[in-house]
């Protein structure tokens, strides 16, 4: 599942598509027919149109020859049908407008929540790392092209259609002669327009990459600005942006000039077929095959076919950056989701956590964890240290099963925890991680996230036990703040307390830690402490440390190198071993 | 100070020749119907072919003409436009770099990026926009209106009776939705809530909470689907509205145009013809109302680009160009520093001296105020209070090339830049040699670097935080300075990286060096270490003094001690 996977096929797009469609059945039907109805409407319009001039003509021609009038009552009649055209008309395209799009919206946002549904039921190595920002785009720059093209450009293509049969076949009854000169007159402006869609396109894809360069640097010179002002740099970066935004606008123009003259084109064409079904018209009038008011029907078909020609080449781009964006999406539901076969419950802990040759690799050549061993007993402390890319956060995360090990298994009183039901084996641990992950709401629902169901009472005593109450009540709205993207608005170390009184009351059995404190002072460093202390009280707990405090009270430090235990023991036990713990601590001593 | 327009002054004559264009467009392209009209009241109705061809061969050329007029608009209105947006960028650009942090603390960088790229953008298409078809509206609208008159009927009220109902029932529509525009305006924002999502799978996991989110999503994305359908339910009458003229308005001239037939005030060629302007004036009024509409969006952009010109730039220039000596010392007098809508000094009453060959040394946690400081040694942000003197001169009246020329900093976020490994080194140094290079990335235990034509990908994204590290501080190296300042330089170093890379800075004897760092064995062996609390010197002293007499620093050096530091 990355950005290049295998395409569907347009086949396929459509397929997925019609079988979403099927569900609003009946709204598509209903709104089809109202198309129907209201394009022949408009259609029939410039005909009577037409008779209403003939009669003007008429009764101006036996005015001038003083042997009557204008036919009155008919015209009026013919004016009446017209006005109620023009009302069932915009009825029917309103009902058709309004149930297609509403149809069109309900599957566009049933799928988003499939999506949202599909990234929470992912396995976790689907959204980590490289692949959070191409799901990120899924959401965004995919869901709005697919959003465009389905629901405006897909109601338009539908009444475009229509408008075009209908108004061929209208043409083609009244006169086959001026039908002709219409179709020739549009078929030569969308020839010329497509031969220049392919100018503009070259520069528009010369034009798209230079400016996705410009704004990188942009964004760097930005970014960076101290480096750039500390450095004197100023006049070179200006020196290579005017460079870049030249060569910008040398293509922008051209591509802009060259669509703009679409409109330009279309305008002649409109003009050109104007002046030919006039000059036509009053031949074949003439001739007397054709009546004058024929002229302005054809004047208005004219119109009626050019509109929507014209939406089909903005369309066009639309549409295929819909199916482009189709083609991921659906693919994306396809995406293997997290297995969860087995719905065994894990109902209690009561001896010990057994890891037998564990193995594990995020990739199948390079092993993280290496032939691992520990057996844990309830209440232990302990604590694992090792350098950067170890392994230390990994195993803590194979044990909740956020990864499946390769080889290997890990027990829980016996039974492989591969047997139990995740949802379970997740519940009774407790997990808090040096990136504090916060969402958008109250502090308070922060908190509760831990516990869906406990009460006020019980989260003030959680944030009091996690040291957190004390900054909470500082703050202007106190439990009630809200915090932005995440808690932007609070410090590193405060995020960190939340997290620590989420974790206590949820009241898991078995704890995973990591102790990382690197952006936090000193102060807020202890207030840490002290609240992890609080919350380990009585639980068997897995600690990646970085405090020699924490190290020295483990009941069982583990040394891990390369996915592999260097040492293990307590604190005495590994000093006496004089190995890597002993030379790690002896270097910071001298330090 | 530069104004937005200012970029358009150079294509005056230009867009002169652009109007002038439209005018002769409107012109060719209002003389159409009236021949229409010819043919009718004169070609058909005398049987007379050879006048219909004559007419016809005129509209023809009339046609050509105005096709031909309208692409040179748009050749030249393109160009002007594309024109206009890269000068302004220009000007925006070279504006921004002459920022200071001030300016920055007021205009967040992301969005300088926008108003740089996509507000101008925006910026360009709405000035394409009014050349292409809003500066035509009203020509056709006028020329539209001076053409009925002269075919001598009185029926523009049904134009302007029209024109009442299409705007009235707008504004009622447009006011319909206002209440829902502000419902969903206030929602919380779709996209955050899949951001917070996908970046809190493993916490959403391990509480077992999939269920939880994907309810909330659901109620949120049901609302969304709500508002924009009640809405749609409004909107969607805007279209029969747009259509008002082609339909009901050409029925109300018919009908009262057939009185006037009657008494023999107009002919029906005539009638014709005035269909064909009134829906010409009506449809160009259209365009300018549903301009109208759009302006308050299309204000947004040019204000903010407006507010990127017009900022006064808080740091001013000096005027003395060179430094006469090569060994210089800097120091603080009293400085204090407030940021410009806090209350509270950032910095309060700052006193020392950097000297030649001496390492000064910050220590102090988060939110103290190191960074401060160093940012304002090169005059990224000028003191509130006090001076900061380098040879005895106060540094702003100094040309701030000259200033900077001295110093060399490396900054807290190591700001690595896309290009090669070569061309991040050569910012700080444009002539440095391969060999010199080389040797700053040596010093700098920048031993992971295989050429100097190494590729650095968009922000160094393809080297780690250490690494990043590394390179900075071989670029600051590099050039040669008199005062070398490192914010946090050695955060992401293990001991012993850091002790080689702080062993090889002692080449470079002459200089003074300040180091600012939460890290008691970063700076331990500076010879003169500041404790920094709040913004304030509460101590100074070497480390052993240090130790001794003040109470903040061992509770660092306690905390410290206490963490484990394995190798990184």
């Amino acid at each position: 599942m990355n950005p290049q996977e295998n395409k569907m096929g347009l086949g396929k797009i459509i397929k997925t598509v019609w079988k979403l469609m099927r569900i609003h059945r009946t709204k598509f039907i209903f709104s089809g027919f109202c198309a129907i109805l209201s394009i022949l409407c408009s259609v029939i319009t410039p005909i009577i149109l037409g008779d209403a001039i003939n009669i003007l003509l008429d009764g101006s021609l036996r005015i001038m020859n003083h042997t009557g009038t204008i036919d009155f009552p008919k015209l009026f009649y013919i004016l009446f049908i017209i006005g109620t055209l023009y009302f069932l008309k915009n009825i029917f395209s309103y009902l058709y407008e309004y149930y297609t799009k509403r149809a069109a919206s309900d599957i566009i946002y049933a799928l988003r929540e499939r999506m949202v549904n599909k990234v929470l039921s992912l396995p976790m190595d689907s959204v980590e790392g490289n692949h959070r920002g191409y799901l990120f785009s899924l959401f965004t720059v995919e869901f709005s092209l697919l959003n465009t093209a389905f629901i405006s450009s897909f109601s338009k293509l539908t009444i475009t259609l229509i408008t075009i049969i209908l108004t061929l076949s209208f043409m083609i009854i009244v006169n086959i002669w001026m039908a002709i000169i219409v179709v020739l007159v549009v078929l030569l402006t969308s020839g010329i327009i497509s031969m220049l869609l392919k100018f503009s396109q070259r520069h528009y894809h010369k034009q798209i990459a230079i400016e996705a360069d410009t704004i990188g640097q942009v964004e760097e010179i930005y970014v960076g600005q101290e480096v750039v002002r500390s450095f004197n740099y100023e006049e070179q970066a200006l020196e290579e942006f005017i460079h870049n935004v030249k060569v910008w606008n040398n293509h922008e123009w051209k591509s802009r000039f060259f669509s703009s003259l679409n409109y330009q084109i279309m305008n002649f064409g409109n003009n050109l077929g104007f002046v030919l079904v006039a000059i036509f018209g009053g031949i074949l009038v003439i001739q007397g095959t054709m009546s004058v008011g024929r002229i302005l029907t054809f004047i208005e078909y004219l119109n009626n076919f050019e509109d929507p020609l014209q939406q089909i080449t903005e369309m066009y781009p639309q549409l295929q950056g819909g199916i482009v964006a189709a083609d991921r999406i659906f693919n994306f539901l396809e995406t293997e989701e997290e297995e969860n076969p087995s719905d065994k419950e894990l109902k209690s802990f009561k001896d010990k956590i057994i890891f037998e040759n564990v193995s594990f690799g995020y990739t199948e050549d390079k092993k993280i964890i290496d032939n691992f061993n520990l057996t844990v007993k309830k209440g232990e402390k302990i604590v694992i240290i090792g350098e950067n890319g170890a392994g230390k956060t990994t195993l803590l995360k194979l044990l909740m099963r956020l990864y499946d090990i390769d080889s290997g298994k890990i027990t829980i009183d016996g039974v492989n925890i591969n047997e139990y039901d995740k949802h379970s084996l997740r519940s009774f641990i407790g997990m808090v991680l040096q990136e504090s992950w916060l969402f958008s709401d109250t502090i308070e629902e922060n908190i509760r996230y831990g516990n869906l169901e406990s009460t006020y009472d019980e989260i003030l005593t959680a944030s009091k036990q996690a040291n957190a109450d004390a900054f909470i009540r500082k703050l202007p709205d106190k439990y009630k703040t809200i915090l932005k993207e995440g808690g932007n608005n609070l410090s590193q170390g405060q995020k960190q307390l939340l997290t620590i009184a989420r974790t206590i009351i949820s009241q898991k059995e078995i704890l995973v830690l990591d102790e990382a404190t690197s952006n936090v002072d000193t102060r807020t460093e202890l207030l840490i402490q002290e609240a992890l202390d609080k919350l380990m009280e009585n639980k068997t707990s897995f600690i990646v440390a970085h405090r020699l405090s924490t190290v020295r009270n483990a009941d069982k430090i583990i040394v891990l190198g390369k996915g592999r235990i260097i040492e293990q023991g307590n604190h005495e036990e590994l000093l006496a071993q004089k190995g890597y713990y002993y030379n790690t601590l002896k270097s910071q001593k001298n330090s | 100070m530069v104004s937005i327009i200012s970029p358009l002054k150079k294509n005056i004559k230009t867009i002169l020749i652009i109007i002038s264009l439209l005018v002769l467009e409107a012109y060719f392209t209002l003389q159409l119907p009236e021949y229409t009209s010819n043919i009718v009241d004169i070609g058909v109705a005398n049987g007379d072919i050879a006048y219909i061809y004559s007419a016809g061969t005129t509209m023809i050329m009339l046609t050509i003409l105005a096709i031909i007029t309208g692409i040179l608009v748009s050749f030249f209105s393109c160009k002007v436009a594309s024109e206009y947006s890269q000068n302004l960028r220009i000007l925006i650009f070279s504006k921004v770099l002459k920022f200071s942090n001030h300016e920055f603390n007021n205009i967040s960088k992301g969005t300088l990026i926008t108003r740089t790229t996509n507000d101008v953008s925006y910026i360009q298409m709405i000035l394409e926009w009014v050349f292409d078809v809003i500066i035509l509206a009203p020509i056709m609208t006028i020329g539209g209106v001076i053409k009925t008159i002269q075919l001598g009927t009185n029926l523009y009220w049904i134009i302007l009776m029209i024109l009442i109902i299409i705007i009235f029932f707008m504004y009622l529509l447009l006011k319909k939705t206002i209440p829902y525009l502000v419902i969903l305006d206030k929602m919380p924002d779709i996209k955050g809530m899949v951001r917070e999502i996908i970046t809190g799978m493993d916490v959403i996991k391990t509480f077992v909470r999939e269920d939880y989110e994907s309810k909330k999503f659901k109620e949120t994305n049901d609302k969304y689907k709500e508002g924009r359908d009640s809405i749609r339910r409004y909107i969607l009458f805007l279209n029969p509205l747009m259509t008002l003229h082609s339909s009901i308005m050409i029925v109300s001239i018919l009908f009262f145009g057939s009185f006037q037939i009657e008494s023999g005030t107009i002919l029906t060629g005539d009638l014709i013809a005035f269909i064909q302007y009134a829906t010409q004036i009506v449809s160009s009024i259209l365009i300018i109302i549903s301009f109208a509409k759009s302006l308050p969006d299309l204000v947004l952009p040019i204000k903010r680009v407006k507010q990127v010109l017009d900022t006064e730039l808080s740091i001013v220039d000096g005027e003395i160009g060179t430094i006469d000596e090569r060994k210089s010392t800097i120091e603080f007098k009293n400085v204090s520093f407030k940021y410009s809508k806090s209350e509270t000094d950032a910095l309060t009453n700052i006193n020392f001296k950097l000297e030649p060959g001496k390492t000064v040394a910050i220590i102090g946690g988060i939110g103290s105020g190191k960074s401060t400081i160093l940012n304002l040694i090169p005059r990224f942000q000028d003191p509130s209070a006090g001076e900061i003197l380098i040879n005895g001169e106060n540094i702003k009246n100094l040309k701030l090339k000259t200033l900077r020329e001295r110093i060399s900093l490396s900054p807290q976020n190591p700001c690595i830049f896309k290009g090669t490994v070569k061309s991040n080194m050569t910012l700080s140094d444009p002539n440095a040699s391969d060999e010199n290079i080389r040797y700053a990335l040596e010093k700098a235990n920048a031993n992971f670097i295989g050429s100097l034509d190494d590729e650095v990908l968009i922000e160094g994204s393809n080297f780690s935080g250490g690494q990043k590290q590394c390179l900075s501080i071989a670029r600051s190296i590099l050039k040669d300075a008199d005062f070398y300042l490192f914010d946090d330089s050695f955060s992401s170093f293990d001991l012993n990286t850091e002790k080689i890379i702080k062993n090889n800075l002692k080449e470079l004897k002459d200089s003074s060096i300040l180091i600012a760092s939460q890290k008691i064995s970063t700076i331990k062996d500076a010879d003169e270490i500041l404790v920094l609390d709040d913004g304030q010197i509460v101590n100074s002293g070497s480390h052993n003094k240090l130790v001794e007499s003040c109470e903040i620093y061992r509770e660092i050096v306690k905390s410290q001690s206490d963490t484990l530091n394995e190798g990184i």
